[in-house]
């Protein structure tokens, strides 16, 4: 055999490789694309349909729009059915969550980060050592304590008890001390000598912070903002024991109520799976390259 | 000066207020937990000495109350008797005992309505014994239904009096459909009797059934049992021992954790769940690094046609929502109807049970988890790639190497010591991945005699469905699990922080 040829077989064999990986992944995107426009509620299968198959029923549903189904197929009779409480409400509930979450996120971590990374203070090791130790529990397993201190809180302030917005904003707060790390992270790499020359000309530290290093570190926290963004809108574990009503779902407690034990909905779910991941992934794949960058050089300095 | 003053004052006095609130509405520890970070906040705004925790006290007030508050929390329901049987806390189960009542001999009312001109209601109770004996309430509205509404006051109406408004009928009353609000409803005579409209037309009387002693202790009005708190059992008890009302939280000390230790229940499904978790994890951590550590070297390959095509759509399982990919991939993984079952019948005529069988619900479980987590793999270990030299690999092709000597002789050494902290921080995470599991298999199938245990629960799954999807609802057990899973994760926390000392830079 020549060298081309055994090259040309190298190449033949990486691209079949490489090709059927794709199939894997893409096939079922594609089939839940499919799903959503399918008459009925078929768990995703298929990729191309009949043309009789065809419905815009699961999206209509999804969007809030009315539609008729036929309820006898010998009489023709029919119903009208809309969503109760549309999913387009818990998109909308997860953005507003997520939204506020990480802006709260921004500002907490972003103010810590910067003391843990210009100042020296007493406590400053333990501390950093402590967020490290802690970020590492899982919050499902604080769920009883969450449950319980919400309900608890709820007796006396209605608004952040259970199956509140708020109540759940201010349980997802709790998660910083990776985005501490990883802004702080981003910060030891720019160096002081700027905020120090603003400091000489008569800046305060905050205002060193303000004007100097936050325009410098937009970048991190574009990713921050990305990451607990996309991290918040599919948050299940939590939103589940938080939201015990409809009309306050989150978009992963929604979409997943499609898929009860009794009934499976999965044109539903696949249109609301189409509509909301659709973005999220765009976003991400736009942003891919800083998200990386993020993850691998934020707490961890190779 | 006085601004800041000013401004202290405002923050201090609601949260003073709210302190006040939670401490009357019976939650003592939430109301100094509020009063101590208000006076934290306040002294480190106004000191010069705890400059640095300007920055760092609203980040560190959120993680306290999020993170430190309901872990310390986690473990002092552990010691508590804390389930669906035993949910109240002392006081809200006496408020709900003082609530109790008994249909009393103090006689029944008929009733009548009065339209009034801006269209409420009020309310003319007559009692069938002693007509003159009569009572109005204030104006409401009828739209609702009052059954569960508070119970309307009532005042004496003098003899002889009327009240104002047009008077209706019986029928109509039942005609305009305002029984069906008026259905339950509620009204409190001035010497505190209940009253509720139980039949069509008639409130009857209703005592509330237990006073209250000083001594914490019960005493019923209709036959005059006493009956105390058992502190130990979480029940209220008579004098024969048996058990009165709903149950309450109750300190327990160390029988959750003994229960672990020794219930046969408890304590197999926990090693068994233990030993799955470990390997769950190792093989999550495993299998996603040798797909993706492939895939990165083969699209390291720079004569290789469409490299960023492939990486892109590669990447998808990592963009695309978890949860949303995970329920797509259940629905194609249902052993009756999934697409997978059908393309494995058609071409090899087999069709793993992958929901009934053990083992092959683990093995769906690891092939979804590496097909969500191999691309995370391959984008660092592309990036790792470039750092290493490319004319290692022109020396070893002139000695004749092949591929594979490169990969696992050259590529994975080099490229191992750097990986190796992101591993241990993927295995830590695969090992709390409760995500995975609960929308995968709830933890099914069941595992024979385990109580709720399932062949594929981890820890986190477990105590998630000990807590909230168990009939019981046993919280307190739950999280002593909570607690001992706390030590063991924290033991590896450490471990790895002594271990990647150099790498995390402080």
């Amino acid at each position: 055999m020549t060298p081309a040829r055994k090259l040309l077989l190298k190449k033949i064999l990486a691209h079949s490789l490489l090709i059927a990986f794709v199939v894997i992944v893409l096939s079922p995107f594609a089939m839940v694309v499919t799903a959503s426009f399918r008459k009925g509620n078929f768990a995703p299968s298929k990729i191309l349909l009949q043309p009789q198959e065809l419905s815009l029923e699961h999206w209509k549903y999804v969007l809030g729009i009315p539609y008729k189904e036929v309820i006898n197929p010998t009489t023709g009779e029919t119903r009208t059915i809309q969503a109760g409480s549309p999913p387009l409400v818990w998109l909308w509930n997860s953005i507003k969550v997520s939204g506020a979450a990480t802006i709260g996120i921004i500002l907490l971590s972003g103010t810590a980060a910067y003391a843990f990374s210009r100042i020296r203070f007493t406590f400053r090791r333990p501390l950093l050592t402590g967020l490290l130790i802690l970020q590492m529990f899982p919050a499902v397993l604080m769920l009883v304590a969450y449950h319980t201190i919400l309900d608890d809180v709820g007796q006396t302030v209605r608004s952040l008890g259970l199956n509140t917005h708020p109540g759940l904003i201010l349980v997802y707060l709790g998660g910083i001390s990776t985005n501490i790390w990883m802004i702080k992270g981003y910060f030891d790499t720019i160096p002081a000598s700027m905020e120090e020359s603003a400091r000489i000309d008569g800046a305060s530290h905050f205002q060193a912070f303000l004007r100097v290093l936050l325009p410098m570190s937009l970048p991190i926290f574009a990713v921050v903002f990305i990451l607990s963004f996309i991290f918040f809108m599919t948050e299940y574990p939590i939103a589940s024991v938080v939201l015990t009503n409809t009309d306050t779902y989150t978009l992963a407690v929604g979409a997943y109520s499609f898929l009860g034990e009794q009934e499976k909905l999965w044109g539903r779910f696949a249109a609301l799976a189409v509509l909301s991941g659709v973005p999220i992934t765009v976003i991400f794949l736009l942003c891919q390259k800083f998200v990386i960058g993020g993850l691998v050089s934020g707490g961890v300095k190779e | 000066m006085t601004f800041s003053r000013v401004l202290a004052a405002l923050i201090a006095l609601p949260a003073l207020y709210f302190s006040f609130l939670l401490y009357e509405t019976g939650n003592p520890w939430f109301a100094l937990l509020l009063l101590i970070a208000t006076s934290l906040g306040l002294f480190v705004y106004s000191s010069d000495s705890a400059y640095a925790y300007r920055y760092l006290f609203p980040g560190l007030l959120g993680f306290g109350l999020f993170v430190i508050f309901p872990l310390l929390y986690t473990v002092y329901i552990s010691f508590t008797k804390y389930s669906s049987q035993h949910l109240l806390t002392i006081d809200r189960c006496v408020a709900a005992l003082l609530d109790e009542t008994f249909t009393s001999g103090a006689g029944t009312f008929s009733y009548k309505l009065y339209r009034q001109d801006d269209g409420r209601y009020i309310l003319l109770l007559r009692d069938n014994k002693d007509p003159n004996r009569a009572f109005i309430s204030s104006p409401f509205l009828l739209k609702h239904s009052l059954a569960a509404e508070k119970p309307l006051p009532l005042e004496p109406l003098l003899p002889g009096q009327q009240p104002p408004g047009k008077p209706l009928e019986f029928e109509q009353v039942m005609r305009e459909r305002l029984f069906m609000s008026m259905r339950g409803c509620r009204a409190l005579l001035p010497d505190q009797t209940l009253l509720s409209l139980e039949s069509l037309q008639e409130f009857t009387a209703h005592e509330r059934l237990w006073v209250f002693n000083k001594d914490g202790t019960l005493t019923s009005r209709k036959d005059g049992t006493v009956i105390r708190p058992d502190l130990k059992r979480g029940f209220f008890v008579n004098n024969k021992g048996d058990q009165v009302g709903p149950g309450f939280r109750t300190f327990t000390g160390w029988d959750n954790y003994l229960q672990i230790l020794t219930d046969p229940r408890i304590q197999v499904p926990f090693l068994r769940i233990f030993i799955w978790n470990v390997a769950f994890a190792g093989l999550s951590v495993l299998g996603s690094f040798a797909v993706g550590l492939l895939l990165a070297v083969l699209l390291d390959w720079k004569e290789l046609h469409f490299r960023k095509l492939y990486r892109l759509l590669l990447i998808l399982p990592y963009a695309v929502p978890g949860i949303l990919s995970i329920l797509i991939l259940k629905g194609m993984f249902n052993q009756e109807f999934g697409v997978v079952n059908s393309i494995l019948r058609g071409i090899f005529g087999v069709a793993p049970e992958w929901e009934t069988n053990p083992w092959g619900a683990r093995a769906m479980i690891l092939i979804v988890n590496i097909w969500l987590g191999y691309p995370y793999m391959m984008l660092v270990c592309t990036g790792m790639l470039q750092s290493i030299p490319h004319d290692i690999y022109e020396a070893t092709a002139i000695e004749g190497a092949t591929p594979s000597t490169d990969l696992f002789k050259i590529t994975i050494p080099l490229i191992l010591p750097a990986m190796v902290p992101l591993l241990i921080g993927s295995f830590a995470y695969a090992f709390n991945n409760f995500v995975v599991i609960y929308l995968l298999t709830g933890g099914g199938p069941t595992m024979v005699g385990a109580g709720i245990a399932g062949e594929t629960d981890i820890l986190v799954s477990y105590t998630f469905h000990l807590a909230f999807r168990d009939t019981g609802q046993n919280y307190g057990l739950a999280s002593a699990i909570a607690t001992v899973i706390f030590m063991i994760v924290a033991t590896l926390a450490w471990i790895n922080l002594r271990a990647n000392r150099a790498h995390f830079k402080i």
